[in-house]
């Protein structure tokens, strides 16, 4: 039924009702002016607390015409001039304002308090909703589900920065564009249009923006609206912090097993290797006849080189398996390369050592032990790929904001195609992979240990000259130096 | 010293296998602990002039039964260990041991370490000062008794030694390769981790305020000085 029907209908009742005063009270109920007057009251009052302003203002219309006609004397005539009329119609008047007034009024308030609830009440099955969701993805969508069913809208949709994805109730979410959604959240102002009865709200927590979030058909008051981004808000940070939590929790989990794993891997490899070599070198330091000398010796030194491949894996695998945290303090190039030096002496004594170090060279923030060791493999390269007795040169630099240190020999040099290939596990140099020992994995460790500071490890090289291996490391930052 | 006795604790039936028979063909005295706990009672009743203790065990650990042992004796402790980082031999010296051999190990290294640890005090009593006296400190070298404050400091060997080199060269600088080989023998020189554990120690034990240190100073890259402050003098 459509509001003016409804209007003229009750229009005519109202009419009607003073109609059927007015004949009960001349037919049925002889009375006086006065009862009369008080009945028309009651029901005028009747009218505006029932139906509104306009009903009872007909009505009160109606009844002076009526009560003028029929009751005040001159009976059957509309006698103007008499100041009882006046008086009967402005009381009719006034009554049928006031009293619609107050019903009006009182009736809104039941009907804001009343959408008032149903919002709390939504807003609530909305929150447990959001509570019981698991992922970001699943609470997203739940989200969306939960609002458009707990406030009968037809559709609902939000966009998460973090995930950069839109979760949509339906396809006819789509009269809310994507860029739109990436707008509001990037520019943190609500959009609300009414015409369209379209609300674009940022979906904000602690002053940071995770989204935003799309009301298709909404009526919802302004501060509804903001409740409900918030709760959308905390249920999604909510459960992105357990997915969060439970991830680092299951990292960390793996990294300790791979540690407690590597630690007794090498302690159940090095064990026998213990008894293996103790029992060889002490059978060496007896005198011997030649055959059993070399055996021997051969023995010692395939124990000495299995030990050195346990010691290289498990380094590699350590850190490979994200374990390895550099432990890192300000040291100075000299520092750096003099303990490096000093502890390759055996393999460096029949080699001429220059040094080129620059004064007042910046710090670099290192783990000391680790940054010698890639400077002891590098040395130790420049030893076994080089003639003996060539000369060996150790730079350092800056560059930017980088310090560089690098070794050069005076070897063979590296192929080109080779050059990138050194760096890779097990590689090792086509053309003396038979004539040195080695295990493929010192450059690799090298590179592990440089990456791990934020550096970065190269080799230039010219066959028939020789070779430069480089490692660039971050200087210590200004404000962090003592002055 | 022939014929020494080496209290040998490994868990490895394998490893001690190995040692017993190479150490009892060169000459020493060998018994055998599996744990840290058999280890604390094997060394009541063996006695031994020396210990190689395994740091990885199940039970109480070679940590543990180092500081044991320690507490009540200055036997010279030689760990043996599979793990090789600093912090490790850090931790070892600081339980107390005397020395540190990482696994595998060459017999002939192991056997100059044992020789090393079982030769005490080097330079012997006779040369080097005798004593020393300021207000707060007294050193008495042939009776090898310190006190600090009137009250008796228990030094071990290593530590005591230590301290005689610093003082017979009063005033100069002493190089790390000079004081370890001095101490712990011919056979050292790099170690220069013992120096820092081995100095702490001295430090805490008759310096007043360890952090401030005004006899044992340190000379950054060279070694350590034992300086003498003002009103003292050894004799």
């Amino acid at each position: 039924m459509s509001a003016a029907l409804r209007l003229t209908i009750r229009i005519l009742a109202s009419v009607a009702l003073v109609a059927a005063i007015v004949v009960v009270y001349i037919r049925f109920l002889p009375v006086n002016g006065t009862t009369v007057a008080l009945t028309m009251l009651l029901a005028i009052l009747g009218i505006a607390t029932r139906w509104g302003l306009t009903e009872s203002l007909v009505a009160s219309v109606a009844a002076v015409l009526g009560f003028n006609y029929f009751f005040l004397p001159p009976v059957r005539t509309f006698t103007i001039a008499d100041p009882q009329n006046w008086v009967a119609l402005v009381a009719f008047l006034i009554t049928a304002v006031t009293a619609s007034q107050l019903s009006i009024m009182a009736r809104r308030r039941t009907a804001e308090a009343d959408a008032r609830r149903r919002e709390v009440e939504r807003l609530y099955a909305l929150g447990q909703a959001m509570l019981l969701s698991g992922s970001v993805r699943t609470s997203a969508r739940d989200a969306v589900n939960s609002i458009m069913r707990t406030f009968e809208i037809p559709g609902a949709v939000l966009f998460t920065k973090a995930e950069d994805e839109f979760f949509r109730s339906d396809p006819q979410t789509l009269t809310i564009s994507d860029e739109q959604l990436r707008w509001i959240a990037t520019s943190e102002e609500p959009l609300i249009d009414h015409q369209r009865q379209i609300a674009i709200v940022p979906v904000r927590l602690g002053g940071q923006v995770l989204g935003s979030l799309g009301f298709i058909g909404s009526t919802l008051s302004t501060a509804a609206l903001n409740a409900v981004t918030y709760l959308v808000a905390i249920g999604i940070e909510r459960a992105r912090s357990l997915e969060e939590g439970s991830k680092t929790e299951a990292l960390r989990q793996s990294e300790v097993l791979k540690a407690v794993l590597l630690d007794a891997l090498a302690h159940d490899l090095k064990t026998p290797l213990t008894s293996i070599k103790g029992a060889v070198s002490h059978l060496l330091a007896q005198p011997r006849n030649a055959e059993e000398e070399e055996l021997l010796t051969i023995a010692n030194e395939e124990a000495d080189r299995l030990n050195r491949l346990v010691v290289e894996v498990l380094e590699m695998a350590r850190i490979e398996a994200a374990k390895f945290h550099p432990d890192r303090s300000s040291h100075g190039v000299a520092e750096i390369v003099s303990a490096a030096v000093k502890a390759q002496e055996e393999s460096l004594k029949d080699r001429r050592v220059e040094l080129q170090l620059p004064e007042r060279l910046p710090t670099a923030d290192v783990d000391f032990e680790f940054i010698q060791q890639v400077l002891k493999q590098l040395l130790d390269n420049a030893v076994k790929y080089s003639p003996p007795g060539s000369p060996l040169t150790i730079t350092a630099s800056v560059a930017g904001e980088k310090l560089v240190i690098s070794v050069a020999d005076r070897g063979k040099g590296i192929p080109e195609a080779e050059q990138a290939r050194i760096f890779e596990k097990f590689y090792r140099g086509r053309a003396s992979r038979d004539e040195v020992l080695g295990t493929g994995l010192g450059l690799s460790i090298a590179k592990g240990i440089i990456e791990a500071h934020g550096g970065r490890i190269w080799v230039t090289s010219q066959l028939g000259q020789g070779s430069i291996f480089s490692f660039a490391l971050p200087v210590t930052k200004k404000e962090e130096l003592v002055p | 010293m022939s014929g020494a006795k080496i209290l040998v604790v490994d868990d490895e039936p394998q490893i001690r296998r190995m040692m017993r028979a190479t150490l009892t063909s060169s000459g020493y005295q060998v018994d055998e602990a599996r744990t840290g706990e058999e280890a604390l009672e094997k060394f009541r009743e063996f006695q031994p002039d020396l210990v190689l203790l395994d740091l990885n065990m199940p039970g109480i650990g070679g940590l543990e039964a180092c500081k044991s042992i320690r507490a009540g004796s200055d036997v010279p402790i030689i760990i043996l260990t599979v793990r090789n980082t600093e912090k490790e031999k850090v931790e070892a010296l600081d339980a107390g041991a005397d020395d540190y051999v990482s696994k595998p190990f060459g017999m002939q290294e192991l056997l100059a370490r044992i020789r090393a640890a079982l030769r005490r005090a080097p330079s012997s009593a006779e040369s080097g000062p005798q004593s020393f006296v300021s207000e707060d400190l007294e050193i008495d070298f042939a009776g090898r008794r310190v006190r600090v404050h009137d009250k008796n400091v228990r030094l071990t060997p290593k530590e005591f030694e230590l301290l005689r080199h610093l003082v017979a060269h009063e005033g100069k600088p002493v190089p790390h390769r000079e004081l370890l080989q001095a101490v712990w023998g011919p056979d050292y020189g790099d170690e220069t981790e013992y120096l820092r554990v081995f100095i702490n120690h001295l430090r805490k034990k008759i310096e007043p305020s360890p952090a401030q240190p005004k006899y044992i100073l340190t000379e950054p890259w060279i070694g350590y000085r034992f300086a003498i402050p003002e009103g003292s003098e050894p004799k």
